[in-house]
């Protein structure tokens, strides 16, 4: 039960809440780790996983030593200088449209696998 | 997969039809006549072939100019063809496959050595849905990286394990006849070095320069000419006119040679010579392909041919002789396997049963065997939905003109043992191209067996 869907529709609406956005996002704390957002998705599913292996190379080796990269310093309970956090216009999306057409091709699957037949006569 | 020696029987294939109208009357048996031939038009600058049996079901194909003799790079033929009814822009392949089967229709792709083929066989009512799917096919096919990965990769690799000794050695006699051309593989082996040259993008730069309005002939076996006209012209609508990178491809020369290539498991031995081309006037090369013939069309007779007394009196190995019919060159074709001993003999056998013919020692029942068999390949090669189907969209792309049968015919019948003596002293005279897959301690040089290399 998300309001996004209904925020993104509203281009006023994005804007005018992008402060809070921005704030919200700065105090989630990922970027002081150096993740981006797609380095969060939960990847413990059949989904995801597939998603993750139609990453193009570069992509993937690069999301791998992000991740391992934030493990080290949650281990040391430190974090990055401030020159090295994510940038906003680095944090763009890698991995979410991969993710949405491994989901769509799954929905068609399963609406075609319970189709029924109407016959016209 | 078609068989090969269908190219011998389409070359003369494509009449204007006479018999159509008249086949559907008669009631009882007539002086046999050709059953109704494919029909050549112009449907928006895009060549068609159509023939119309009145039947319930309609194959209905696009004949491509992407045949392994014109693939710029190795493995991009069979590349594009294992990308067929893969995700195209307006839908994804399961739906594809998925509303085929709801329809009770069938998709195939395929290539020979010239000619990329997608073929579709359904229900007649259905030809305006299986238009637009083929023209969606070569139009708009997505060539996406991960379809390459998950499904071209595996099922070309498994393919390639199905490719035995007798491929090998085709396509090693082919390629010290051809060079290149006609002597690219027409599968590669595992050990062919494609990973370089292959990947969803040289695929997609080769569906580009090969499916445009020049290089393709889309042919219907059991469609009505209005038909095929009303739904065409706006499907193939965003098909381009030209290439934008033409491939060329150079008249095919006859060179010749000798291959040998080690393998374990059973051995295969080519013999082959040059042949007739598709619309050449040779009958003498179809009369001898029946005198040497190898493979009986009577059941538990292994028939009397050369190669039939060879391979009898050598079990243990099988013997065919054909000709390979292209555009411009044809290759005839002695082809023998199973144990390399039984290999070895057989080939020894029929080279010097060959010589014989030479000599001149063909018995008049001989010829006259070879004379039927080679009418009834002729005839018989128009009625198959198959052969005839590839051979009428060959045909158009290449340009040939259509060779007129009952002129064929007679140019058969009025072979003689006179003119067979001579043809194969050209043969064995001339380069032969031999390629030995197998046991190479056994399997013999073409020297041995008394060829020109």
């Amino acid at each position: 039960m998300s309001l996004a869907p209904f925020i993104s529709k509203r281009p006023w609406l994005v804007k005018m809440l992008q402060p809070l956005a921005q704030m919200y996002v700065n105090q989630a704390g990922y970027r002081k780790m150096g993740l981006r957002t797609d380095d969060l998705i939960s990847e413990e599913n059949e989904t995801v996983l597939k998603a993750l292996s139609r990453l193009p190379p570069r992509e993937s080796y690069d999301r791998i030593y992000r991740i391992r990269r934030a493990q080290q310093l949650s281990m040391q309970h430190k974090i990055l200088p401030k020159a090295e956090w994510t940038k906003p216009e680095e944090d763009v999306e890698y991995l979410g449209p991969i993710l949405r057409e491994v989901e769509a091709e799954e929905k068609e699957r399963a609406a075609l696998d319970t189709l029924t037949i109407a016959k016209k006569h | 997969m078609i068989s090969r020696s269908a190219l011998t029987r389409g070359s003369q294939l494509a009449l204007r039809s006479q018999g159509a109208a008249k086949l559907a009357q008669r009631g009882f048996a007539a002086v046999a006549s050709p059953k109704a031939s494919y029909e050549p038009t112009t449907v928006a600058g895009i060549k068609v072939a159509s023939r119309d049996d009145q039947g319930p079901t309609t194959h209905l194909a696009v004949v491509a100019k992407a045949g392994t003799r014109y693939e710029p790079l190795p493995g991009l033929t069979v590349g594009l063809e294992a990308f067929a009814f893969k995700n195209t822009k307006k839908r994804s392949a399961l739906r594809i496959v998925r509303e085929a089967e709801l329809l009770g229709g069938q998709l195939a792709a395929y290539h020979t050595r010239e000619a990329l083929v997608l073929q579709a066989s359904f229900l007649r009512e259905d030809l305006p849905y299986f238009t637009e799917l083929l023209a969606e096919v070569i139009t708009q096919t997505r060539y996406t990286t991960h379809e390459f990965h998950e499904e071209v990769e595996s099922v070309i690799h498994a393919k390639q394990a199905k490719i035995g000794a007798d491929a090998i050695a085709l396509d090693a006699a082919h390629s010290v006849a051809f060079h290149t051309g006609l002597g690219a593989p027409l599968y590669p082996t595992p050990s062919t070095p494609i990973a370089s040259y292959l990947n969803e993008n040289s695929v997609a730069q080769y569906a580009d320069a090969v499916y445009n309005r020049a290089d393709i002939a889309v042919v219907a076996d059991g469609a009505s000419e209005g038909a095929l006209s009303k739904w065409i012209e706006p499907f193939f609508k965003e098909l381009p006119s030209q290439s934008p990178d033409p491939l060329d491809s150079a008249a095919s020369k006859y060179r010749g040679g000798e291959v040998r290539i080690p393998k374990t498991g059973s051995s295969a031995l080519v013999i082959a010579f040059p042949g007739s081309a598709l619309g050449a006037s040779q009958p003498e090369t179809a009369v001898l392909i029946g005198l040497l013939g190898g493979e009986s069309g009577i059941k538990w007779s292994p028939g009397f041919t050369i190669l039939s007394k060879a391979t009898a009196a050598n079990p243990g190995a099988h013997a065919k002789a054909t000709n390979y019919a292209y555009s411009d060159a044809g290759l005839l074709t002695i082809e023998i396997t199973g144990s390399a001993s039984a290999v070895r003999k057989v080939a020894e056998e029929s080279i010097k049963a060959l010589k014989s013919v030479v000599d001149g020692s063909v018995s008049k029942e001989d010829l006259v065997k070879a004379i039927a068999k080679a009418k009834f390949d002729l005839l018989s090669g128009s009625e198959t939905a198959g052969v005839g189907l590839v051979h009428a969209g060959a045909n158009l792309i290449h340009g040939g003109k259509p060779l007129q049968v009952l002129e064929t015919i007679k140019a058969l019948e009025s072979v003689t043992a006179e003119k067979l003596k001579t043809v194969a002293k050209a043969l064995l005279d001339g380069k032969a191209s031999v390629g030995a897959v197998g046991d190479l301690h056994v399997l013999p040089f073409a020297e041995d067996l008394g060829l020109r290399v």
